[in-house]
C-alpha cells in the first residue's frame, strides 16, 4: 500500500514537490513561533528569585559621567550617596533601602566572563549595598548577604545565585572559597554567600550565571550606584512618590531623580518581550491561513484532474471509503515529506548548539506542537476535496474523455 | 494586445471564483504585511516635521571608543562634540549647527497626580535646524541659552497634561525639580523621530551641573544642517578628518585608541544605533541588507503558495492553451499573456492589501500604542507597495508560466498535463 503510494506521488512529482516545499516552509514557521512561546512559557514558570511589589526603583542622575570624574568629586559624590540612603531609610513608609547599578526587568544591564579553572564562565553583574537582599526579598541559600564592615580586608565579597555557584563549584560548598583569578590590577574575589535565584531579566528570560559585588571603593571605578531600590510598606500611596523625591532632591540638589516602581518596569519589559512574539504570531497566523486556503485549492484542482483515475477505481469496485481513504493517506505522505525536511533541519539546533538558551524540552515540545498543527491544517485542507473525490461515479470518468 | 491580455485576465479571474478569492486573499495578506513595515519605515525615516531638512541634515548620534578589546559606546559627550562639529560651523557649506541632549525621563507632580515627560536640553539654533509647528509663542533664543533663563517650549500633549488645554505662554511649569516658564507650544512629535521628540524642550545650560563640558561620553546629538544635499559628502568627510584629529588627544589613550562614528543622515544613525559599530563595516548597507532577506523571507510562503495556486489554475486551462499552440501561438507569446495576468492578480491583490493597510494603520493611531504617532499613506508608499506588487506578481508568475509554455499542444487539448 505504502509503496503504491509512493509510486502514485512519485508520479506527480512535479507538483508535489512544490506542495512538500510549502508543507516544510509552513512547519518551520509554526516552529519558530511556537518554540518563541514555548520558551517564554517555561520560563515563566520557573521562580524568579525576588519579590518586586512594592519596590521602587529611583535612578539617580547625577549629570556627569564616573569614567570621567575626579577622585575628589567621586568621595564627594559617594558621601552625598551615603546621605541620601540614611535620609531615604528614615522616612516612615520606607522598609528598606539599598544602592544597585541595574534594575530588575531593565533591558540595559552589565555582565562579564571570567576563567575560572581554566573555562570561560559568562555571568550578569550587579554591582549593590548592604540591605539590597532585604529590599528585593533575596533568599540566602548559604553564607550571608554583604554587612557593613565588608570589604578593605585585602579582597572583594562577592554573593552569587545557585546557578553560578553550581557551575564553579559543582556541589562543594562556595562559601568562603576564592572566585576566579585575581587580576593583578584588582582584589581577589572571596564569596561570602550564596542566593537562591535572581533572574534579573524577569520571568520570560531563563535563569542565569549572577553575581553580586559589593558596592564600594575600588569596585566599577569607585562609582556612585546608579539607582537607589527602595521598598515601602505594602499599600503605600503613590503620592509619597512626591515626598521622597522632593526629600532626595532637598539632600542633593544638583541630582536628578526619577521613580519606578518595578511593577511598571515589568510591564514595559513583558510589553518588550511579548510583543514581537505577537506580531510574529498574528502574521504566522495569516501566512498559514493562506497556505490552508491555497491548500484545499490545489488539492481540489489536483483531484478535477484525476477524475479519470479515480472513476476508474471506483469502476473497478473501489468503495467510497477507500477512494477517501486513499487521497487522506496520499496527502498524509506529502504531509510526512515535508515535516521530515523540515525536522531534519530545526533538529540541527540542539545538535550544533545553535541556540544554547534553548533547553531540550522546550525544543521537543515546540517541534511536537509545530507537527500537531501542520497535520491539523493538512488533514482539514484534504477533508472536503477528499469528499468531492469520493463522489465521482464511474460513468464520470468515461464522460471526461 | 495587451489590451486583450486584460480582458482575458478578467475572464479568467470570473470563471474560477473560488480560486481567485485564495490567490487574492494570498497576495493582499502579503501587500498588506509589507505595506504596513513600509508605511512605518517611511514614517521614522522621510523628511516630515520637525525633521523637514532631514534631506540636507546630518547628525552626529552615536559615539564608539575603542581599543586592544574594549569597546565603549554612547551618546557623544559636549565636549566631543565642540572639538568635533564646532569647527564645521566656518565651513561655506554648512548653515547651521545646533547640540540636543537624548530624552530624558522626568516626573512632575501636579495636585498629587505624578506626570512623566521626555526632556531634552537644546541651543537656540535647534529650532532653525529643525522645523516645528507653533501652535502658541515661539522658540527660546540663543541669548535665553546663553543667559541660563529657565524657559520651556512643550508640546500639545504637556499642555493638556498640566494646563488643561488652555494657553500656556508665559505659565510655570516644574519638572525634575525645576521651574521653567512656557514660551511655546508646538505639535507632539511622534518618538519615533529619536533626534527631536520630547515632551518639554528647554535650554542646556538650564542643566543642574555643567559638568557635561567636560565629557567625551554623554548624551548628546549634534545637527547639522548643510546648505544643500549635495554638500553632505564633503561635510561626512571633513568631520571624518576631525575624527582622526581627535584620536591624538584622547582622554584614555591607554584603553582607547580610535574613535568609530559619522555625520548621519537619520537612516545611517538608525542602522548606527541597530548595528553595533565597526569601523570596517558601512551600517547603511547592513541594515538594507537586513531589510531586503527579512521582505524576501517573508515573502517566500506567500511565494510558494501562489506559484502552486497559479500551477493548478494552468492545468486547469489546458485545452484553451492547446488551442493557442495549435494555432501557433509561441512559448513567448504564451509567457507573456501568463505573467500580465497574474501580474493583473497581483495588483488587485495589492490595491485591497493597500486599503486594508490603511485600515490597519489607523487602527494603530487609535490605539495609541507609539505616542503622537499618526501613521499614514502616501504617495511614495503607494510607489512601494507597486514595485513591491510587480516583483511578487513576476517573482510567482515566472515558473507557472514557463510550464505552462512547455505543455505540449496535441496532450494539452486533450486535456492533460504533460
Amino acid at each position: 500500500m505504502t509503496r503504491h503510494l509512493l509510486k502514485l506521488v512519485w508520479n506527480r512529482k512535479r507538483s508535489n514537490a512544490l506542495m512538500i516545499l510549502e508543507t516544510c516552509v509552513s512547519f518551520l514557521v509554526v516552529f519558530a513561533v511556537a518554540t518563541l512561546g514555548l520558551f517564554f512559557l517555561d520560563n515563566y514558570r520557573q521562580p524568579l528569585g525576588f519579590e518586586w511589589k512594592d519596590v521602587w526603583a529611583v535612578g539617580i542622575g547625577r549629570g556627569q559621567s564616573a569614567e570621567e570624574a575626579s577622585k575628589a568629586e567621586l568621595d564627594a559624590q559617594r558621601a552625598t550617596f551615603e546621605r541620601l540612603q540614611q535620609e531615604v531609610r528614615s522616612l516612615g513608609p520606607v522598609e528598606a533601602a539599598a544602592g544597585s547599578a541595574v534594575i530588575p526587568f531593565d533591558q540595559g544591564g552589565m555582565s562579564s566572563s571570567y576563567t575560572i579553572d581554566g573555562k570561560d564562565v559568562r555571568m550578569d553583574i550587579d554591582v549593590a549595598g548592604e540591605g539590597f537582599d532585604k529590599v528585593m526579598g533575596l533568599r540566602m541559600v548559604a553564607g550571608r548577604w554583604f554587612e557593613k564592615g565588608d570589604g578593605g580586608q585585602g579582597w572583594n565579597p562577592v554573593v552569587i545565585d545557585r546557578d553560578l555557584a553550581r557551575t564553579v563549584y559543582g556541589s562543594a560548598d562556595p562559601v568562603g572559597k576564592s572566585f576566579g583569578k585575581a587580576d593583578p590590577e584588582e582584589l581577589p574575589m572571596r564569596v561570602i554567600g550564596v542566593v537562591n535565584d535572581f533572574r534579573k531579566a524577569g520571568e520570560l528570560m531563563p535563569n542565569g550565571n549572577f553575581m553580586f559585588q559589593l558596592q564600594r571603593q575600588g569596585v566599577m571605578n569607585g562609582r556612585v550606584p546608579s539607582h537607589l531600590m527602595v521598598r515601602v510598606r505594602p499599600g503605600t500611596s503613590p503620592e509619597f512618590e512626591e515626598a521622597l523625591v522632593k526629600r532626595m532632591q532637598e539632600v542633593a540638589p544638583d541630582w536628578s531623580f526619577e521613580v519606578r516602581p518595578l511593577s511598571q518596569v515589568r510591564t514595559s519589559s513583558f510589553r518588550f518581550f511579548l510583543t514581537p512574539l505577537i506580531v510574529a504570531g498574528t502574521v504566522a497566523f495569516f501566512l498559514l491561513l493562506m497556505v490552508g486556503l491555497g491548500l484545499i485549492g490545489v488539492l481540489w484542482q489536483n483531484l478535477l484532474q484525476r477524475t479519470r483515475e479515480i472513476g476508474l477505481r471506483r469502476a473497478a469496485g473501489a468503495s467510497r471509503a477507500a477512494v477517501h481513504r486513499q487521497v487522506i493517506l496520499e496527502q498524509l505522505l506529502l504531509t510526512t515529506l515535508g515535516v521530515s525536511i523540515g525536522t531534519l533541519l530545526v533538529i540541527q539546533v540542539p545538535i550544533l548548539d545553535l541556540i544554547s538558551v534553548l533547553s531540550r524540552p522546550v525544543f521537543a515540545s515546540g517541534l511536537a506542537l509545530a507537527l500537531a498543527v501542520i497535520y491539523l491544517i493538512s488533514m482539514l485542507c484534504v477533508l472536503y476535496p477528499s469528499m468531492l473525490a469520493a463522489r465521482v461515479q464511474p460513468a464520470d470518468a468515461l464522460r471526461y474523455e | 494586445m495587451i489590451k486583450n491580455y486584460f480582458k482575458v485576465a478578467l475572464k479568467v479571474l470570473g470563471r474560477r471564483k473560488f480560486f481567485t478569492f485564495i490567490s487574492l486573499f494570498g497576495i493582499s495578506i502579503t501587500l498588506l504585511v509589507l505595506l504596513v513595515a513600509t508605511a512605518m519605515l517611511d514614517y521614522v525615516f522621510a523628511a516630515r516635521t520637525p525633521e523637514v531638512h532631514a534631506d540636507r541634515m546630518l547628525g552626529v548620534y552615536d559615539l564608539s571608543m575603542e581599543g586592544d578589546g574594549n569597546i565603549w559606546g554612547s551618546p557623544p559627550g559636549y565636549a566631543f562634540l565642540e572639538r568635533t562639529v564646532r569647527p564645521l560651523e566656518k565651513l561655506p557649506n554648512v548653515e547651521r549647527i545646533s547640540y540636543v541632549t537624548g530624552g530624558i525621563t522626568v516626573a512632575s507632580y501636579l495636585n498629587g497626580r505624578k506626570i512623566e515627560s521626555t526632556l531634552r536640553r537644546t541651543d537656540g539654533d535647534f529650532w532653525r535646524v529643525l522645523g516645528f509647528d507653533f501652535l502658541e509663542g515661539g522658540p527660546f533664543t540663543v541669548a535665553d541659552n546663553e543667559n541660563g533663563r529657565f524657559v520651556a517650549v512643550i508640546n500639545e500633549t504637556t499642555r493638556k497634561r498640566f494646563f488643561e488645554g488652555r494657553p500656556a505662554v508665559g505659565r510655570t511649569i516644574e519638572a525634575d525639580g525645576q521651574r521653567f516658564r512656557v514660551v511655546g507650544v508646538v505639535r507632539d512629535v511622534p518618538v519615533l523621530r529619536y533626534g527631536s521628540s520630547a515632551d518639554l524642550w528647554v535650554p542646556v545650560t538650564s542643566a543642574k551641573t555643567s559638568a557635561y563640558k567636560q565629557e567625551w561620553m554623554g548624551n548628546f546629538y549634534a545637527l547639522i544642517l548643510a546648505r544643500s544635499r549635495a554638500d553632505l559628502p564633503a561635510i561626512k568627510a571633513e568631520f571624518q578628518s576631525r575624527l582622526r584629529e581627535a584620536e591624538k588627544q584622547l582622554p584614555d589613550p591607554k584603553n582607547y585608541k580610535k574613535l568609530v562614528t559619522g555625520a548621519d543622515t537619520l537612516f545611517e544613525g538608525a542602522a548606527r544605533l541597530f548595528i553595533p559599530a565597526r569601523a570596517t563595516v558601512n551600517p547603511a548597507n547592513r541594515l538594507r541588507a537586513v531589510l531586503l532577506v527579512l521582505m524576501l523571507g517573508f515573502m517566500l510562503l506567500p511565494t510558494i503558495n501562489l506559484v502552486n495556486i497559479n500551477l493548478s489554475r494552468i492545468l486547469d486551462r489546458a485545452s484553451e492553451i492547446g488551442v493557442r499552440r495549435a494555432f501557433g501561438a509561441s512559448s513567448r507569446t504564451l509567457v507573456g499573456q501568463f505573467l500580465v495576468e497574474n501580474v493583473v492578480l497581483t495588483l488587485i491583490g495589492a490595491a485591497i492589501g493597500l486599503a486594508l493597510a490603511a485600515a490597519v494603520l489607523r487602527a494603530f493611531n487609535v490605539s495609541g500604542l507609539i505616542p503622537h504617532t499618526q501613521f499614514q499613506l502616501n504617495f511614495r508608499i503607494f510607489l512601494y507597495g507597486l514595485a513591491i506588487a510587480l516583483f511578487f506578481g513576476l517573482f510567482s508568475g515566472v515558473y507557472p508560466a514557463w510550464r505552462m509554455s512547455k505543455l505540449h499542444p496535441v496532450q494539452a487539448l486533450r486535456g492533460r498535463s504533460a
